[in-house]
């Protein structure tokens, strides 16, 4: 009947027109042949232009053929669609949309939803037209209208279309009821607060009611508009838990009509619907959860894997699981679903399950542990969207024992990555974990540096503070690696620079602001560290300079400063560098036409002329402070002073009697005597009070400001020091607590008991040390052979890949299989694979410790060890791994009492050799912790026996119950180098350390236990009391650890051994 | 939530676009689909069929020459959109019976008309085929 109507209508249009009718007929038959028959993106541009032109000549005539509106809008459509703007059209579909003709009309409405947004003008005139069709008796042309106003009816139109759309609620026509529902949802959308113009309307009462329609598909539509209120607030929906509930059960059942089911799964998109609904009702409600806990059992039972979408709905059930208060029974069946997932040959099920993986994980950390080969397979994956989500994960269950892997392997994906979307991402990802859990000072410097490098123009530049004042904090050792690390850095970027251009045009990749204030700053406050003379550092401060051609004027100020601060510390205007710089003008080495800048002297004259007046004053102070004596120079820059208490700086400075004279005469001449602040704001409170004042005032932070003023006058050298100060970014850093030894503790025990979850630097500082993690601050005289050997065993155990702690913790089949092999069975992929595993997922405590530090790659304690000893900055993983036979296990479990294998781990230690120690070391520390005494024979040369005895069982505490990971170990052992470094006398209080590693390893990282112990001499003394002292504080911290997991056997021996000499054995029971 | 719905060929011309509850201008539109249908047809059988672009996770499917590319935020159940994309080319399939690239650009509109009655503003409203096609086929019937 249609192509009849069709065949009349062309034999009646070639009557009045004849053969125009029909080759106009064919326009949009050709265009589509066109379209699709182009090869090229040009092409298609061409044939669209045409079409534009063609198109605007046929509709500014104007014996338009109206019956072909239709066709005209769809071919508008194609060009919009296609990247071509049709604006001058849109007026024409507005009048399309008001014809009588159904095709018309909704193909205009159609094209107007197409090109318009809900805040075009033109819309308004459209309102009209919509309100009458909204009213039409054709339902299909209600639905048009409604369709439409979702999607082009603004925040200020509302009020205009709502009356008549919430009456055609009523409509007898589900299409229509269902249209009418979304159409208020997305109303509710423009105006979420209902402050605007839905002020005091109740769109979910309207939702509420049609949520019981009897038609499922206006049901579904009301889910979906509650589902966004729900996002909003859940709190006022708790009441329709029960109706939710009730729906998915019924859903589920299978009550709903068979034309909704999907490949016989009942209506899985309402389901999955409500599940998203549930899981915000239920998130952090216990009652709730509780309440819906059957039926999402009900659910992911009659849901099944036979089809993708059965998935999606166990998918959705595991996120709603997760999301809900926990409830164990559903996790456990989630965790079952998970496994299934992860465990699928298909990629999609794979990423689903990573995803669904590391919502549990966030309620069990354990739970990874299990599926550790899946999460490496995926994470080794060539498809980049399972790798990033696999990393997510990572990022999810990262602790300070996996650390180090997990920071290695997002910065390998950010080195490859070209995404700036995904780059920004793990930037942040990185510096976030990096804050959080960096085992090490150096090793954050090491890696923040590298983020830098690798991504610099996404880090914040909050990060690059924290780097300066956790630089600041450390000692000169780490002041001069990080010199060097940074003098490296400009190496490159300059050798690349000169590479790419001869130096004149540097397109090599330029380092991103924040990183070059750093560089200034640290290479300022520490340059004369540098292994190099002063003069190279200089020149590479100035080669920066020429790197950087459009270097900023906060880095030239920066660079200014960093200069002033070296020729400081470097012998004042007499040394190398000040010499440099008070050359006078235009005698400066290389100061030739291309690289005009490339003298210092020549630098500083350009500056004190330079448009920018900080950069002037900076220039100006900086050659007045060269003129100063030496004492002064040293006193307005003092070296290494950037860690400095600034609120003792301020209390010296107080008392500034030499202005007494002065504040006389002005108090005598009527001034207000001076109050302190405090003293002020109570006075100001007064005052206020009998006027109109209703509310307390913020008092105003003022410690910064007055600690640059009171610098300058102290020294009298005009605005010098102060801008020293403001070119300091410790001073942005500082103006919270200051970094006392004091501070810095208390900030740690508070960062302790907020627990991990505060993205802070992690500054848990106990005794002297100001960074770091407690667990190796426990033991602070650790220079000692006999705690000191067990450690160093297990950390050089590398290669092989035991599951150390088989007695205390379960292992998965997997990794008892391999470990059961006695020889070094792994070759070389699977056990860098095992490796991994057991350095992602050790030391996770509970399940996860079945992957102990016996599994750590060897590269990175060597790498750590040499990087203590050597000052040098590697990577870990640089070093070559050792292939250390793995020993047996069951070995070692059986044979306990063979004390002679313990020498090689004790001896290694206490030589530090750490490339080549690990000859077969992982047996050794088994023995020397399950065998007690034993390690007595080892490294006991000076000590008693009953001192030996103690760091054995120390050590092996912390090794079974910690999972120790690696990093802890590597932390440790460059913390017993350091220490043996400062504090060669301590060597003798063997057994504390042993003890404080204990502690340490078991996670258990409060700072209360070590630290007040070794504050007091007397253990160094005799040997006995010292053991009593070492034991004391670690034993508490095993007995809490073994309460909570069971205390294995070999323990026992302990305090029999301990109790002669140690007041504390008893709690070691 | 569904953002945007996008028909390219293996050659990446685009067929059929869609957007919901986000307006972006031609050029946005155009650099858009640009990057997101350069990725998608640069990845593999072996690869998973999502991948994150921007704001947007994309989600997809290949039927012969043609690629289903869906744009969806965070909150949305990747396997669902993926069944969902699936469901939608049943209904095309039932509509048009064997649908082509061809029926898709030569009628175009009724594939807007279909998926407007399964998706309004960005959410899945309705899967079922009756009640999909009802006033679709209604329409036909309609005099022209």
């Amino acid at each position: 009947m249609a192509l009849q109507a069709k065949f009349e209508k062309v034999v009646q249009g070639i009557k009045t027109s004849g053969p125009k009718f029909l080759k106009e007929l064919r326009e949009f038959d050709n265009l589509v042949k066109a379209i699709g028959e182009c090869k090229s993106k040009a092409e298609e541009d061409r044939i669209i232009t045409q079409e534009l032109e063609l198109l605007k000549q046929r509709l500014s005539d104007p014996k338009l053929d109206k019956s072909r509106g239709k066709e005209y809008m769809i071919r508008l459509i194609y060009c919009e669609m296609l990247g071509h703007d049709a604006s001058f059209a849109y007026i024409k579909a507005l009048q399309f949309a008001s014809d009588p003709n159904i095709h018309t009309k909704k193909a205009a409405y159609l094209a107007l939803t197409q090109f318009l947004d809900c805040d075009n003008q033109l819309v308004l005139l459209l309102v009209n037209t919509l309100l009458s069709d909204m009213k039409s008796d054709n339902y299909l042309i209600v639905c048009t209208a409604l369709v439409t106003a979702t999607k082009l009816i603004g925040a200020d139109l509302v009020n205009a279309v709502y009356p008549v759309v919430v009456e055609r609620l009523r409509h007898p026509k589900e299409h229509v009821r269902k249209k009418a529902v979304m159409a208020l949802h997305w109303f509710g959308g423009l105006d979420p607060r209902r402050e605007g113009p839905l002020a005091g309307v109740e769109l979910d009462k309207h939702f509420r009611t049609m949520l019981c329609d009897k038609d499922p598909a206006v049901m579904s539509a009301a889910l979906c508009a509650l589902h966004e209120c729900i996002k909003g607030d859940p709190r006022p929906y708790k009441n329709l838990i029960p109706s939710f509930t009730s729906i998915l059960k019924q859903v589920s059942e299978h009550r709903l009509p068979k034309t909704y089911d999907y490949h016989r799964f009942p209506a899985p998109f309402i389901q999955i619907k409500l599940l998203k609904i549930l899981a915000m009702l239920g998130s952090g409600d216990r009652a709730s959860s509780e309440n819906m806990a059957a039926v999402l059992h009900q659910t992911l039972r009659r849901a099944n894997t036979s089809h993708t979408i059965g998935s999606a709905i166990i998918f959705e059930c595991v996120r709603t699981i997760t999301t809900i208060y926990p409830n164990p029974q559903l996790l456990a069946t989630a965790a079952e679903s998970i496994a299934a997932f992860l465990r699928s040959p298909s990629h999609n099920l794979r990423y689903v399950g990573i995803d669904a993986l590391a919502g549990i994980v966030a309620i069990n950390p354990s739970a990874a542990a299990e599926h550790q080969v899946a999460v490496l397979d995926c994470l080794e994956d060539p498809d980049d969207t399972l790798k990033l989500k696999t990393l997510e994960l990572l990022y999810k269950m990262t602790k300070a024992n996996n650390i180090q892997v997990i920071v290695e392997k997002m910065m390998s994906y950010l080195a490859t990555c070209s995404d700036e979307h995904i780059r920004r991402d793990i930037v942040r990802k990185v510096s976030d974990l990096a804050e959080r859990y960096a085992p090490s000072p150096s090793w954050f410097v090491a890696t923040i540096s590298e983020v830098f490098r690798l991504g610099g123009e996404h880090v914040d530049e909050g990060v690059g503070h924290g780097l300066c004042r956790l630089i600041a904090e450390q000692d000169a050792s780490l002041h001069a690696s990080a010199v060097e690390a940074y003098l490296g850095l400009l190496d490159g970027a300059v050798g690349a620079a000169a590479a790419a251009g001869g130096g004149v045009v540097p397109s090599g990749k330029k380092l991103p602001e924040t990183i070059l204030l750093v560089i200034c700053w640290v290479l300022g406050e520490y340059g004369h560290l540098a292994a190099r003379p002063p003069g190279a550092v200089l020149g590479r401060l100035m080669g920066l300079l020429a790197a950087h051609k459009t270097t900023t004027d906060r880095v030239r100020g920066a660079l200014l400063t960093a200069l002033a601060k070296l020729a400081a510390h470097t012998g004042g205007a007499a040394g190398p560098v000040g010499a440099a710089l008070a050359a006078p003008h235009g005698s400066g080495g290389g100061a030739s036409g291309g690289v005009c800048e490339a003298s210092p002297a020549d630098f500083v004259h350009a500056c004190l002329s330079s448009q920018n007046l900080e950069l002037q004053q900076r220039a100006h102070e900086l050659t007045a402070l060269l003129k100063l004596p030496p004492p002064l120079l040293a006193a307005a820059l003092p070296v290494n002073a950037a860690a400095e208490d600034l609120t003792s700086d301020l209390g010296t400075v107080v008392a500034l009697p030499f202005l007494d004279g002065l504040v006389n005469s002005a108090l005598a001449a009527g001034a207000q005597p001076y109050l302190s602040p405090e003293a002020r704001g109570s006075k100001g409170a007064d005052a206020q009070a009998k006027g109109l004042r209703f509310e307390a005032y913020e008092p105003a932070p003022y410690a910064v400001p007055i600690a640059a003023a009171s610098t300058s006058a102290a020294f009298g050298a005009g605005g010098s020091a102060s801008t020293s100060a403001a070119a300091d970014p410790r001073q942005s850093s500082y103006s919270g607590p200051s970094p006392s030894a004091a501070s810095t503790s208390s900030a740690a025990a508070a960062a302790a008991a907020a627990g991990p979850s505060e993205p802070q630097l992690t500054l848990k500082g106990a005794g002297g040390r100001k960074w770091g993690p407690a667990q190796y601050e426990s033991g602070p005289d650790a220079a000692g052979a006999g705690g000191g050997g067990g450690g160093y065993g297990v950390s050089s155990s590398g290669p092989s890949t035991t599951s150390a702690p088989a007695p205390a913790a379960p292992r998965s089949g997997h990794h008892s299989r391999n470990a059961s092999g006695s020889g070094p069975a792994l070759t070389g992929q699977a056990a860098e694979r095992e490796r991994l595993a057991a350095s992602l997922f050790g030391g996770g405590g509970g399940g996860g410790g079945a992957f102990s530090a016996a599994s750590r790659p060897a590269a990175a304690p060597a790498a750590a060890a040499a990087r203590a000893s050597g000052g040098a900055p590697s990577r870990p993983g640089a070093a070559p791994a050792a292939a250390a036979p793995a020993p047996n296990v069951m070995d070692m479990l059986l044979d306990l009492d063979v004390p002679p294998a313990t020498q090689p781990a004790a001896h290694s230690a206490r030589s530090h050799a750490p490339a080549g120690a690990p000859a077969a070391p992982g047996g050794d520390w088994m023995d020397s912790l399950l065998g007690g005494g034993g390690p007595a024979a080892g490294p006991g040369g000076n000590h008693t026996a009953a001192g030996m005895g103690m760091g054995g069982p120390g050590m092996g505490a912390g090794g079974i119950y910690g999972g120790m990971g690696p990093p802890q170990q590597q932390q440790y052992q460059q913390y017993q180098q350091q220490q043996q470094q400062q504090q060669p006398a301590y060597g003798g209080g063997m057994g504390g350390p042993g003890m404080g590693m204990g502690a340490g390893g078991m996670g258990q990282p409060g700072p209360g236990y070590g630290a007040p112990t070794y504050g007091q001499p007397q253990p160094y003394g005799a040997p006995a009391g010292g053991m009593g002292m070492g034991m004391g504080g670690p034993g508490m911290g095993m007995g809490a650890g073994m309460g909570g997991r069971g205390a294995p056997p070999p323990h026992q021996q302990m305090p029999q051994k301990a109790a002669g000499a140690d007041p504390f054995g008893d709690l070691l029971g | 939530m569904i953002k945007f719905l996008l028909m390219v060929n293996k050659q990446g011309q685009t067929r059929l676009a869609k957007y919901f509850a986000e307006f972006l201008s031609t050029d946005e539109r155009r650099a858009l689909e640009g990057e997101v249908v350069r990725k998608c047809l640069s990845r593999t059988d072996k690869q998973c069929s999502f991948y994150e672009h921007r704001q947007y996770k994309i989600v997809y499917r290949r039927y012969a020459s043609l690629f289903f590319m869906v744009g969806v935020d965070d909150d949305e159940n990747e396997l669902a959109t993926l069944e969902f994309i699936h469901c939608f080319v049943e209904v095309l399939d039932k509509h048009f019976g064997q649908v082509c690239e061809l029926d898709i650009m030569n009628e175009p509109e009724m594939v807007h008309y279909i998926l407007d009655e399964m998706l309004l503003c960005g959410q899945i409203v309705d899967t079922n085929k009756t009640n999909i096609l009802e006033p679709v086929q209604l329409l036909e019937q309609v005099q022209t």
